[in-house]
């Protein structure tokens, strides 16, 4: 892609004073991208960047933090840094961002879907609007619009809102978002709904790559979740536990998810996480007319108050 | 005992004959994963797509109770406390069919550990002996496949009481055990063109295989990289320390104790543990002797591919099932990381 | 766990050591009568009040949750029950997707002295509870129900 030599070379450029670059190479099969850890020239020469760029890379930056790191974003990748800088979780002196626009990315479970199995992808072809994966010696092309990953469909934010160098055009169509999705679901019966959570989460294996996946999730080893002081949940692998730690992470993350979907992607159970996370930013946004990681100098809503509030009744009880 | 056969629209009602006897587990699609479930006749057994979680719960559950206790005060002798403890032994006859050979064969890495000279895990062990492993052969390896490379195979019959080969309409079952027979007893015969299928298969299956490179400089190279901190570094880089690798895999058998306690009742649990987690080697000093994930990345793959082959007869605690690599959210891939021991030169220290 | 008279129902509340306990102590010294599901718990701020604690009860049986703290710009700390009237708003406004009725959470505002207001609100809350009646008891036949439903559905 043209992008990617310029890219490339902006990275090259900005290396010397650098730690580390963290961009995406080719993974085990041609359809999946890795993170890659770029500390010399010769290995800036294996960056890719194409719509199998799934991972959101901010999620390394608390990691590192200490060092000058340099991070290639997309536009929802850029949401994430900006609400680290907003929480003062990375230093804005320590990060480089290399900006790019991007028009969707691939979600890997739509195509497992249509195949049955991603387990024999031999190839896959990119072009500007649509994928081919071979598989078994058969093609299967599908648009890049039909494989997309549901949050490119209503992205309002294509171009990274935050770089040191931006490499491309910036777009500028936006999508609306509604919030259908939550408000379809929301229209079942409460005891509908509960069920459909029972049945997810007994799933769950309790791994968190979901809080390990999300930016925003700094707490480490002092997650509620796995601390015997406070005790919030037991090692029992109940669905109340498990159900429970959904709901203390979607709440921790009022305000402060950016909705990059890392969640949803990494749990190896396909459990729909990120509906909840939205319907937290939904009223997130009513009610304050906030989105996270949009305003370097944002204040998340939840850590600020109103003497007055505008959106909020006071009961009257 | 001769070859069986069961065919496509007959498989429901076998498994619903074995489900009155054992507790039958079978690979079922949840959402875009598929793991093991009791069967249930309503519901589709998955039997094309790879298990993305082990049946290494049917023996090894994610949490068991070990013992119930409660204490007790006499209002006679209040300065005694009584604590009842109740031991508990959970099990019941289980057979998995749907598993392939490398998830039935990673349960020899924990008989080498549980049922050892020195230690017998007794609660392992009753659900060890009671379970059932048919095995659905391979017919072609995926890309994250690697089960030759450690001494697997798609139609190996290490670890399974019966294989289950499918041929055109149906399934060939081999009994391997006296158990496994007895799974079959009520199914037919299979037909000599079926039985032949069946043999071309799993040679064909065998053949799939891309030739499995030398492991066996991997024991000594990655303790040769113990103290190789730049080298480990480059290889944790991406590793986000969650759980997904150590949960799904079929020979990853640590677990941690914990007691809940619930007023003046109380329950032991012995749950899955994970050593890709922060707080494995927490110490209750405060002290963690593996502090970062890249220390934690060496000793997960080097206890797999070194340590454990050390102590066991040089076997490695691996079945190549490709689950870390396929499931892992930043695709971490282990062959990589062994492969990149093996080649990179230990880097001497200077002076 | 001890057993609930079957005709009471299990409702929560979280006080605000200041205001609110102090006004459920006024509604006491009046002799106000009122229903006895809701059992207090005092803690020092409505600020001091974590999301959780009102979810943790409602998944574990919980029938009905109130919070009560000082009036916004009368926090005996000041400000922890503005954090507070955000937080438990975002909270009540989550539990719908999560199929829990949000109904069962309430948070008001009552001052030490509103003994009669106090004895209105747990009146009032209380026979909500009652009406919308006890919340659905998450256990394993619960949730073995919920997958054959789903299965169903598939």
């Amino acid at each position: 892609m043209q992008h990617l030599e310029e890219l490339k070379q902006q990275i090259k450029d900005k290396l010397p004073e650098l730690d580390v670059v963290v961009g995406w190479e080719q993974g085990f099969d041609p359809l999946r991208a890795t993170p890659l850890f770029m500390r010399k020239p010769e290995d800036v020469d294996r960056l890719i960047w194409n719509p199998l760029c799934v991972h959101n890379l901010a999620t390394y930056l608390t990691g590192l933090k200490g060092k000058k790191v340099g991070v290639v974003v997309k536009g929802c990748d850029s949401r994430s840094v900006i609400q680290l800088l907003q929480e003062k979780l990375i230093s804005r002196d320590d990060v480089t961002v290399f900006g790019l626009p991007c028009t969707g990315v691939v979600s890997i479970r739509k195509i497992n879907r249509q195949l049955g199995s991603l387990d024999y992808v031999e190839d896959v072809e990119l072009s500007e609007d649509s994928i081919t994966v071979t598989s078994n010696g058969q093609k299967h092309a599908f648009g890049l619009a039909d494989v997309a990953a549901d949050k490119c469909g209503r992205c309002q934010y294509h171009s990274a809102l935050l770089s040191d160098a931006f490499v491309g055009e910036p777009l500028t169509d936006q999508a609306e978002d509604d919030y259908a999705d939550v408000k379809a679901f929301e229209e079942q019966s409460e005891e509908d709904k509960m069920n459909h959570w029972l049945d997810v989460m007994d799933r769950c294996v309790r791994c968190y790559a979901c809080r390990n996946a999300c930016p925003m999730c700094v707490c480490r080893d002092h997650c509620v979740a796995q601390s015997r002081d406070p005790h919030w949940m037991t090692q029992e692998d109940s669905v109340q536990n498990k159900w429970l730690f959904q709901m203390i992470h979607t709440m921790h993350l009022a305000g402060r998810c950016t909705e990059c979907g890392e969640c949803e992607r990494s749990c190896p159970v396909s459990i729909p996480l990120l509906l909840l996370r939205r319907k937290m930013n939904k009223e997130i946004n009513e009610l304050f007319d906030y989105k996270a990681g949009t305003l370097i100098d944002g204040k998340p809503p939840l850590m600020s108050f109103k003497v007055e509030e505008e959106n909020i009744n006071e009961r009257g009880w | 005992m001769a070859d069986k056969f069961v065919a496509t629209n007959e498989l429901g009602s076998w498994l619903a004959a074995l489900s009155d006897q054992y507790r039958t587990l079978v690979p079922r699609r949840e959402g875009d994963a598929v793991v093991f479930q009791p069967f249930e006749e309503s519901r589709p057994v998955e039997l094309d797509a790879r298990p993305t979680k082990s049946p290494k719960e049917a023996v090894f559950p994610q949490c068991e109770a070990l013992l119930t206790f409660a204490y007790n005060k006499n209002p006679e002798t209040p300065g005694r406390v009584e604590v009842a403890v109740t031991e508990k032994m959970g099990g019941a006859p289980t057979v998995v069919v749907g598993g392939r050979p490398c998830d039935a064969s990673g349960f020899f890495t924990f008989d080498r550990v549980y049922d050892s000279e020195r230690v017998k895990d007794l609660n392992y062990l009753h659900r060890r002996e009671q379970t059932l492993f048919v095995s659905l052969v391979c017919e072609k390896p995926a890309t994250t496949c690697f089960c030759n490379w450690v001494g697997g195979g798609p139609a190996s019959a290490n670890g399974s009481d019966a294989l289950m080969i499918p041929v055109d309409g149906g399934y060939v079952l081999e009994s391997l055990t006296d158990s496994g027979g007895k799974l079959l007893e009520g199914l037919s015969d299979a037909s000599d063109v079926q039985t032949k299928q069946a043999q071309s298969v799993k040679s064909a299956a065998e053949e799939a295989m891309d030739k499995a490179p030398d492991l066996s400089a991997a024991q000594e190279q990655l303790l040769a990289h113990f103290d190789d901190a730049e080298f480990w570094e480059e290889q944790s880089g991406k590793c986000i320390s969650c759980g997904t690798c150590t949960y799904l895999c079929p020979t990853c058998y640590c677990f941690n104790i914990t007691d809940e306690q619930f007023g003046h009742e109380g329950v032991r649990l012995r749950t899955w543990d994970n050593c890709m987690s922060s707080l494995f080697t927490m110490e209750a000093s405060g002290h963690n002797p593996r502090p970062t994930k890249a220390h934690r990345l060496k000793n997960r793959v080097g206890h797999k591919f070194s340590y454990y082959p050390s102590l066991h007869g040089g076997n490695i605690a691996c079945c190549g099932c490709g689950r870390c690599i396929k499931s892992c959210p930043a695709s971490v891939d282990i062959r990589a990381i062994v492969l990149n021991a093996i080649a990179t030169p230990v880097s001497q220290p200077e002076g | 766990m001890s057993a609930v008279d079957a005709a009471e129902l299990r409702i929560v509340g979280f006080l605000c050591n200041w205001c609110s306990y102090g006004g459920a102590d006024t509604a006491g010294v009046g002799r106000f009568q009122q229903p006895t599901d809701l059992r207090i718990i005092r803690v020092p701020c409505s600020g001091r009040i974590d999301p959780l604690f009102v979810v943790k009860s409602l998944i574990n049986g919980a029938d009905g949750v109130l919070v009560s703290g000082c009036h916004p710009r009368d926090c005996h700390y000041s400000e922890g029950n503005f954090y507070a009237r955000r937080r438990l708003e975002v909270l009540k406004r989550f539990l719908p997707i999560l199929g829990i009725d949000e109904r069962r959470f309430e948070y008001t505002w009552v001052s030490a002295s509103e003994g009669q207001k106090w004895k209105t609100v747990v009146s009032k809350f209380t026979e909500r509870i009652h009406e919308l009646g006890p919340a659905p008891k998450i256990n394993e036949s619960m949730v073995a129900q919920a997958k054959a439903l789903a299965a169903r559905a598939v």
